[in-house]
């Protein structure tokens, strides 16, 4: 089920159970963010994805804070099991992030899994990596007709706004 | 009456094209586009058009193609081929639309003429002049009339422009083909023989073609006259609005007027706001590189209606250039 406000308010308790308790469920997670963090975009179960996907916008936020902060050292210290990604996340990641505000991440489901528990599967990545795209972009052709009205239209604005001015400084 | 005639000349020489070719011969077209290079289709010469090659292909060609490249010339969709080639089915959403944005603006200029000719009464008479080649960029498409002297006077309302747009529709509605149709001018000529105007731009159109040829094309019962390739349909406009009757000034045949209009065609629609700021646009004159500069008396009581550009313009004894007409003298009207 989608975790929601409003679900948490009509139904209460609605946080997900993972693995063998709380515990067993931070410690998994904990992989999983390394992971995304090492390889910038990862392949697990939808449901997996989308509880990495609150921790993983969280600690780029932290990491925004700079490495200097202790606060923000000591998180990056725990959520991150191998050591090494911790320069890569404070000096290539929040560095790369610094002109958003809010969504870092992007989660594609894809089709099942093979195995016999045909698992619900999605991708998770943190925007801006150097892979080819998820879904590619359709932008419409410049050259299309309602594309080249506008162009027309916003290089006339431009020219009236241009004389405008001059007939204001003269 | 006029167009009964010129439509009885045209089928007489559709016919006789078409009869031309007794026997079938086959010819090889090869498709060009994305998921289609080298399919090979056997078709008749003289009879298949390019859109029968879509046909064999799939609804979305038909319904979506508005043009074709036969070796890398622009061909309409319902003209037959006549020899082996490779051919291109050209849509408005193609990597490189211009020639078919060129073609769709040309035929709605095509389609206000048409439209223009049926409008007004039996006793007052219409005379389309050539339409201007006007690129997509300048915000709408034109198409120069010259109406019944008794018209002189007359200032078109926003009523009329409305009863315009409502017979564009009904036309687009009725999803018309343009047929076209290659003629040797003496026959062009004999189509026109009510119209002395028309005959002109019929001399003017085979000295530029280096074919000699003049293309004509026929939109239900009406015979038009057109430069280049027109779209397949009329049924490819969605959106069609004649947005505003300009006066030109005097020219050799009477007095010039400039209905302009916006279309957007049925796969790129338009939201409302975008239309509303297009529109706002199109209702401007749209100056061509035949009139350098425009002639305004002082005391003219030019009946343009929503003519922003005349503003930017001093009028008062210009002289009017007027392409290969000669120069009108400034003092005259």
């Amino acid at each position: 089920m989608r975790l929601t406000l409003q679900m948490l308010i009509s139904h209460g308790r609605v946080a997900r159970k993972m693995g063998l308790g709380p515990q067993s469920r931070i410690n998994m997670l904990r992989n999983i963010l390394t992971g995304l963090v090492r390889h910038e975009r990862i392949e697990t179960t939808r449901v997996r994805a989308d509880e990495v996907r609150f921790y993983a916008e969280k600690l780029i936020d932290y990491a925004k804070k700079g490495d200097i902060d202790e606060k923000a050292m000591k998180m990056a210290n725990f959520w991150l099991t191998e050591k090494d990604l911790v320069p890569k996340l404070f000096k290539v990641l929040a560095p790369r992030f610094e002109p958003h505000s809010n969504s870092y991440t992007r989660m594609v489901r894809i089709p099942n899994r093979h195995n016999l528990d045909r698992a619900k599967m999605a991708v998770l990545e943190y925007k801006g990596n150097p892979f080819p795209p998820l879904y590619p972009v359709k932008k419409d052709c410049e050259l299309s007709l309602i594309n080249q009205l506008l162009k027309g239209y916003r290089e006339e604005r431009e020219q009236q706004l241009a004389a405008k001015l001059q007939s204001q400084l003269k | 009456s006029v167009r009964s005639q010129r439509n009885a000349v045209f089928s007489r020489e559709q016919a006789r094209q078409r009869a031309l070719y007794p026997r079938i011969e086959k010819i090889e077209v090869s498709m060009q586009g994305p998921g289609l290079d080298g399919t090979l289709l056997i078709m008749n010469r003289g009879m298949s058009t390019p859109l029968s090659c879509a046909r064999h292909l799939t609804e979305h060609h038909v319904t979506n193609s508005a043009l074709a490249l036969v070796d890398g010339e622009p061909w309409p969709l319902h003209q037959p081929l006549t020899r082996s080639c490779s051919l291109t089915l050209l849509t408005f959403k193609s990597s490189d639309p211009t020639l078919v944005n060129q073609a769709y603006w040309r035929s709605c200029a095509t389609l206000l003429g048409q439209v223009l000719e049926t409008a007004f009464k039996d006793n007052f008479t219409v005379d389309l002049l050539s339409v201007p080649e006007v690129p997509v960029t300048s915000g709408a498409f034109c198409c120069d009339v010259v109406l019944d002297p008794q018209l002189d006077s007359w200032t078109p309302s926003e009523e009329t422009l409305r009863s315009l747009t409502r017979a564009a529709l009904q036309l687009i509605h009725k999803d018309l083909a343009w047929e076209p149709l290659e003629v040797t001018p003496s026959v062009a000529l004999e189509v026109f023989s009510h119209s002395r105007c028309k005959q002109e731009e019929v001399e003017e159109k085979a000295a530029q073609n280096p074919k000699g040829t003049v293309t004509l094309y026929r939109c239900g019962d009406h015979v038009l006259l057109s430069a280049g390739p027109l779209v397949a349909r009329t049924g490819l406009c969605s959106q069609y609005e004649v947005m505003a009757i300009h006066n030109l000034g005097q020219g050799p045949w009477g007095l010039h007027r400039r209905v302009q209009g916006l279309s957007l065609p049925l796969q790129l629609k338009g939201h409302h706001t975008v239309w509303r700021k297009l529109r706002q646009r199109a209702e401007k004159l749209v100056r061509t590189t035949k009139i350098s500069v425009f002639y305004l008396t002082n005391s003219s009581k030019s009946s343009d209606i929503k003519a922003e550009g005349r503003g930017q313009l001093r009028g008062g004894g210009l002289l009017v250039f007027w392409g290969q007409w000669s120069c009108l003298d400034a003092g005259s009207k």
